[in-house]
């Protein structure tokens, strides 16, 4: 017997917070339960109490991929209890930012958590040995994204330029020029992007899905618009908790959505796609038919390609507002005089999906209460609902191989879920 | 719950470097433990029996090593620094 001692210098790392259980009975698959076991983090209750021009910051801390929207949902909600009007400079502006977002974390999720699910890679890092074009593509077209969010946000991650009423500070038509090559550039990479994507092979699945997104009277939907379904719903923002539902599942410590009286439905890119495809530009419109998209997308692989086209939309939007800005007259509105307290609901759409906030504000401008309900949590029962068909088709693969074709089925839909979930803990009992 | 994950994830890396190197057993570990770290000392000992249990490291020895540099890169992290491995001889 020896004994030596092992330098190791391992950073533990938080991971693996998610585990699928199967029970599997007489050769049918019984039950499928997708548990998350992400606690809690109480933001609602957090901003109780707080003035409402903090929430905008507040709430940007929920995400560091899509910190944007969280902004952009708070304002709208404390804007419209507020009874602010938002000139259109300063709209177009805050749809600017929004591009941004969208083209970072797009970029994020095509080529760092999906891209490598497709060519046999484990993840990005080995992807880039033997693709280093494509993973460098990626990283170019986040450091695009990453430019509108520092200029217009201040900086690129928790952006803290933004406010209820528009912005702290408004660029110049010449610090936003010198953004016009690189979002031109970005966009011809959304193109390689796409063409890439759809060269991919795909397995074959067809979804059943109620998609649910935004629909704006004109233009593809960012911040504005009715809440639509692809099953004909068609309602206003401030009725979405009239039709959707939270609910606590006992197994998972985060919350599933549900259409109410009815099941799991669909938010993101696929949703969007499928009920806003017409309001496309027209560069994206060509791109979209040189790619051979279907006008709708219910294999959940194909998501990357809906998610190219949507990056190569974020840019032709993007270079369309930054050619056409002159900066507005103020940085930001205030609210009108004599507030008395009320409620103020807002849906704006997040890279993963719609994601709705609700404020109860005092007379005082004080948070009363506060919910707020993400894109994840919204898809989440969808995403169960995807996984159980996966196993239902290969519950005779040997544990390792399901478990594969389970984490590719929720990294289909969102990166947040898959980067808790890349060490997807798969538990079948066969009984 | 993100110490029973922290701790889940020691626990695999020790097993894999039991594995690895192809020990018998694991005696001692030295675990740092960064400035901001939300896991401490205290906390790290209560755990150590549970997340050794039935691992090549049950009954090892667990040194502590706690900085208290809040500048370190590592700071809000906790580090598997070295284990002492046991081994028997006819396998090295």
């Amino acid at each position: 017997m020896t004994e030596r001692t092992v330098r190791v210098e391992y950073l533990a790392r938080v991971e693996g917070e998610g585990a699928l259980t199967v029970r599997v009975r007489d050769g049918s698959v019984e039950n499928v339960e997708l548990r998350i076991w992400e606690p809690p983090r109480f933001f609602e209750a957090f901003l109780r109490g707080r003035a409402y021009g903090e929430a905008p910051d507040i709430t940007a801390r929920i995400c560091g991929i899509c910190p944007v929207a969280y902004q952009m949902s708070a304002c709208h909600a404390i804007e419209r209890a507020l009874g602010l009007e938002v000139p259109r400079a300063l709209r177009d502006l805050r749809r600017l930012l929004y591009c941004g977002e969208w083209i970072e974390s797009h970029a994020l999720h095509i080529y760092l958590l999906h891209a490598p699910d497709f060519l046999g890679y484990p993840d990005a890092i080995r992807l880039a040995k033997d693709h280093p074009e494509a993973v460098a593509t990626g990283l170019a077209l986040k450091k695009a994204g990453n430019a509108l969010l520092t200029l217009l946000g201040g900086r690129e991650i928790h952006p803290v330029n933004v406010r209820v009423g528009g912005f702290y500070r408004v660029p110049t038509r010449e610090e936003l020029s010198p953004l016009e090559p690189v979002l031109e550039d970005a966009f011809l990479a959304a193109e390689r992007t796409a063409r890439f994507a759809a060269g991919l092979a795909f397995p074959k699945v067809e979804e059943d899905y109620e998609f649910v997104a935004l629909r704006a009277p004109d233009g593809y939907p960012m911040n504005e618009g009715e809440i639509v379904s692809s099953r004909g719903l068609r309602i206003p923002q401030e009725r979405f908790e009239e039709e959707f539902e939270e609910v606590q599942v006992p197994y998972s410590h985060a919350l599933q959505s549900r259409r109410r009286g009815g099941g799991p439905y669909l938010v993101g890119a696929l949703a969007r796609y499928a009920l806003n495809r017409d309001r496309l530009p027209p560069r994206t419109q060509h791109l979209v038919a040189e790619v051979g998209l279907e006008p709708e997308v219910r294999n959940p692989h194909r998501s990357i390609l809906v998610r190219s086209v949507e990056v190569a939309f974020a840019c032709e939007e993007a270079l369309r507002l930054l050619r056409s800005y002159g900066p507005p007259d103020r940085a930001w509105v205030e609210p009108p005089d004599g507030f008395a307290g009320g409620v103020g609901r807002a849906v704006t759409e997040a890279p993963r999906g719609i994601l709705y906030h609700r404020y109860d504000l005092g007379a005082d401008g004080r948070i009363r209460e506060a919910k707020i309900v993400p894109p994840t949590s919204q898809n989440q029962s969808q995403i169960e609902a995807d996984v159980r068909h996966v196993v239902v088709g290969a519950i005779d693969r040997p544990d390792p191989e399901l478990a594969d074709a389970c984490e590719r089925a929720i990294r289909n839909h969102d990166p947040c879920i898959s980067c808790a979930t890349h060490f997807l803990k798969l538990e079948v009992d066969r009984g | 719950m993100h110490e029973e994950a922290l701790f889940r994830d020691l626990r695999a890396k020790l097993v894999e470097v039991a594995e690895l190197e192809r020990a018998t057993s694991i005696r001692r570990a030295v675990i740092w433990i960064g400035a901001l770290s939300h896991v401490n000392e205290e906390h790290l000992r209560e755990e150590w029996t549970e997340i050794i249990r039935g691992t090549p490291a049950e009954g090892a020895r667990l040194d502590v090593e706690v900085s208290e540099d809040p500048a370190d890169s590592r700071s809000s992290s906790l580090v598997l620094r070295s284990v002492d491995v046991a081994s028997a001889e006819a396998e090295r």
